[in-house]
């Protein structure tokens, strides 16, 4: 009766898989799949270190069930490189020095992300707003801002 | 987490049914965002958790003819604040909704949520409170709760063992009107109100006010609303109108502020709230 039978696909790649109802998305996620990208930090939606994108949308995979997850499709940090090539983002957080100690960043450039698939010209405040979810405790926004705002400037 | 059973039913009817069946025993999963914390955290230990969304009935935003828009309680909060029809005709709502959380929050909270948690100071509570929504609940039978009678203390609201909050229906505003939701917090971003205050206009003279975090449930201030209704608004006007207000909160201490300062507050957002309520209506 705690088992569920759920089928699902991340980073491009399906996957039928059996979940325990009280288990979160985030540790079928880090637990299950070893995609230890995804971090956790408060496990209570404040933080955003666990952001991913589920059916393109950001959102917090400690808030969510995995059996939530079934038909669905997620994006985790590990899905943006093709190969030895990085995502547009990725690539202007590493030439601006967008990290300190790196451990929100997972959740941030999902955050950015989903802004800019949805969005790919977001003005100042949308980049922050979009990433006022996800907390550095490095404090070093202002570089992660300039790389988002970068990866728009550059596809401009 | 500790071991429950996730149950996913098939329509509305099964859902009731397993609500009546489980009472207590039973929690609602709509988007999570306060109910999977409260389990994390060990305050909630349902046996059943039942997953309302996808449900036919219950999510989605469609026009009602003639009538105004219905929200389905499991709608996304940003899913509302996008709509078309809410920007066009219930802007006051869009603000409130996006006061919530983050965009990862708002992506999967819904507004039945926010509303059924009753938390006094829920930020889209007082833009349904001046809007007259009406909150439709399925049970056996389905009944209609105007919004102002939809809570019933923290965390509490009216519905019974066995009832499901389906949708909210916003009826149009018969004349132009502006609404605006002010809410103050510790920080800009992602915190709880210490204060939330909804004003609406309707032209010629009709005045609508609604605040949370100042009372045990988000409240209308009727008397200061009867008060305005009709007057011109001069800045006399406004400062009894405050003092009305005053009388009408309970305002308490809690973590996120004191009485005393919650006072101030109130009277700061409404004082603004009806300046630029006196410049819509004078057409500046």
């Amino acid at each position: 009766m705690m088992k569920h039978r759920i089928r699902f696909t991340i980073n491009g790649e399906v996957r039928e898989m059996e979940v325990k109802s009280n288990q979160r998305l985030l540790d079928l996620i880090r637990n299950d799949l070893d995609l230890t990208g995804t971090k956790e930090g408060c496990a209570g939606g404040e933080c955003g270190a666990c952001t991913v994108l589920v059916d393109g949308k950001a959102i917090n995979s400690c808030l969510m069930l995995a059996v939530e997850a079934d038909g669905k499709e997620i994006l985790t940090i590990e899905g943006l490189a093709e190969g030895m090539v990085l995502d547009p983002i990725q690539e202007s957080f590493v030439e601006h020095g967008a990290l300190q100690c790196g451990f929100c960043i997972p959740g941030m450039i999902m955050s950015a992300k989903a802004l800019l698939k949805k969005n790919p010209h977001p003005s100042e405040m949308e980049i922050r707003e979009a990433i006022s979810g996800n907390l550095c405790r490095c404090t070093g926004y202002e570089k992660i801002i300039e790389a988002i705002l970068n990866v728009t400037q550059k596809q401009a | 987490m500790h071991q429950f059973m996730y149950v996913k039913p098939k329509d509305i009817t099964e859902a009731v049914r397993i609500l009546a069946e489980n009472g207590e025993k039973v929690r609602v999963l709509a988007g999570g965002t306060d109910l999977i914390v409260r389990m994390v955290d060990k305050i909630w230990k349902p046996e059943v958790v039942i997953d309302i969304k996808g449900l036919t009935g219950l999510s989605g935003i469609r026009e009602i003819d003639n009538y105004g828009v219905a929200i389905g309680a499991a709608t996304p909060l940003n899913e509302i604040i996008g709509h078309p029809l809410i920007q066009q005709h219930f802007a006051v709502l869009a603000e409130g909704a996006h006061e919530i959380g983050s965009c990862q929050i708002r992506n999967r909270a819904t507004l039945g949520g926010n509303l059924c948690n009753a938390s006094p100071l829920a930020d889209t509570a007082p833009a349904l409170l001046v809007l007259d929504a009406v909150a439709v609940v399925q049970g056996e039978e389905e009944r209609l709760i105007p919004m102002t009678e939809f809570f019933a203390g923290p965390g509490k609201t009216i519905l019974a063992r066995g009832e499901l909050l389906k949708e909210i229906r916003i009826p149009y505003l018969p004349t132009e009107s502006k609404g605006i939701y002010y809410k103050h917090a510790r920080t800009k971003a992602v915190d709880l109100a210490s204060v939330g205050v909804a004003v609406l206009a309707l032209k010629p003279g009709e005045i609508r006010i609604a605040l949370g975090a100042v009372a045990p449930t988000p409240v209308r201030a009727k008397k200061a609303e009867a008060f305005l209704s009709g007057k011109e608004i001069t800045t006399g006007v406004i400062k009894e109108a405050v003092a009305l207000v005053q009388e009408e909160v309970s305002p308490i201490t809690d973590i996120r502020a004191t009485e005393e300062y919650r006072r101030e507050i109130i009277a700061v957002l409404v004082r603004r709230g009806l300046y630029e309520i006196q410049k819509f209506l004078r057409g500046e």
